[in-house]
């Protein structure tokens, strides 16, 4: 019965916390998707060494967001922050053709985390306002997403400086009606 | 000795695991169904409200057990845009389930193009198919004249379905294949189905299952 109560109280009053990362290499917009998610306004970033954290509330719901410095030397840090994790949200530089393969093996060492083992993934294919910004399946293909069999994913276009696939809706969409965490929010 | 008791451990922790993917244009139900057969086939699964389900763009997956054999879904995007994905799935794939939204005649070419490419396949090939005329709860009101027709006419039925899709025959060839109507949000027609599907990939020996280990 104190389960029920209690799925009954956070049903109504949301007061656990979602806790999710965002990830990705250096100069994706990972700290641009972060403000223009909490405030809605670009800001001027300049870029992240360690880490900004923020809480955005959506709803009755409050997500406490990471955003992660993606630079060669501070990735291996990432790691440190994977405990609890519910989601990532993994951002790619979709113009940025050459670094494909560099993101695509970062993102498979950190999906063979167990740590993360029952996060959510969310790709952004940013910078979707470039010219030679690639597809989303053409993201999707190069970051292997085929490849994972057995985890829910889901992939968006962005544009953080334009603000375009970064609205409550997108966000509704990627986190509240997910399946199993719905029902985590409601086994709580 | 040692085979009896392997058959044994074999028999007793293990389960025939089939990849079954779900296939359709986007709006056609696909997400709706694998939920409603998650809440069919699994004791303690909580579902989802179905009404609030939203379009895929990426991958959904759900398991569920059938007797002996694990059933793994696969729930693929229909965007047009997404559909170049699907071919990764299919070499791994026990069974496909292409899903089709009956109320909506005028994607109907669309979906039988989609449909057309997909058993076009060599990876495919034997794979079982079931189609599923999907949402046949609903009625179809047309316009007539700038106004809607005052009477409600039926959605598409099997037949219909199946005469528009007539000429795909020749390439799904010799593997089973079964239309089935259905209406994935009440949840008719989706205990046949399913039933249906388990029967057929069993039964393709040209496509073994993995062995999975219950954990």
């Amino acid at each position: 019965v104190g389960g029920w109560f209690s799925s009954l109280f956070s049903g109504l009053f949301g007061t656990r916390e979602m806790r999710i990362l965002i990830l990705g290499l250096d100069g994706a917009g990972k700290t641009t998707i972060l403000y223009r998610l909490q405030v809605g306004e670009v800001v001027t970033t300049i870029p992240t060494i360690g880490f900004n954290v923020e809480t955005v509330t959506y709803k009755n719901l409050k997500f406490q967001v990471w955003d992660l410095g993606g630079q060669t030397s501070i990735r291996p840090y990432w790691r440190c922050y994977y405990s609890n994790t519910d989601a990532v949200i993994y951002v790619v530089d979709s113009s940025d053709r050459d670094r494909m393969g560099i993101s695509k093996s970062e993102l498979v060492a950190m999906l063979e985390e167990e740590e993360l083992k029952k996060a959510i993934l969310v790709v952004f294919a940013n910078k979707q306002d470039m010219e030679q910004a690639m597809t989303p399946a053409e993201v999707a293909n190069s970051l292997g997403l085929p490849a994972l069999k057995d985890r829910k994913w889901q992939i968006f276009k962005t544009s953080a400086t334009k603000g375009t696939g970064l609205d409550e809706y997108n966000l509704h969409c990627s986190f509240f009606r997910h399946t199993s965490l719905h029902s985590h929010w409601v086994n709580e | 000795m040692y085979t009896l008791l392997s058959g044994l451990y074999k028999y007793v922790f293990q389960k025939d695991e089939y990849c079954i993917l779900i296939l359709g244009l986007d709006n056609a139900g696909k997400t709706t169904f694998l939920e409603q057969t998650k809440t069919k086939f699994s004791k303690n699964y909580k579902g989802m409200n179905l009404t609030k389900i939203t379009t895929t763009v990426g991958l959904n997956i759900g398991t569920i057990d059938v007797g002996k054999a694990r059933l793994m879904f696969w729930d693929l995007g229909g965007q047009e845009e997404l559909q170049s994905l699907w071919d990764k799935y299919y070499a791994e794939s026990h069974g496909v389930i292409y899903v089709i939204d009956s109320t909506d005649e005028e994607r109907l070419s669309e979906s039988k193009e989609a449909f057309e490419k997909m058993i076009s396949s060599d990876v495919l090939e034997g794979v079982p198919l079931l189609v599923l005329a999907n949402k046949q709860d609903v009625e179809v009101y047309h316009l007539v004249g700038g106004g809607f027709e005052d009477r409600a006419s039926d959605c598409m039925s099997v037949p219909d379905i199946k005469t528009a899709f007539s000429d795909c025959a020749p390439k799904i060839g010799k593997r089973d294949c079964l239309v089935q109507p259905c209406t994935a949000l009440t949840g008719q027609g989706v205990n046949e189905g399913i039933e249906w599907m388990v029967k057929c990939v069993i039964r393709n020996i040209h496509r073994p299952p993995r062995q999975k280990d219950i954990t």
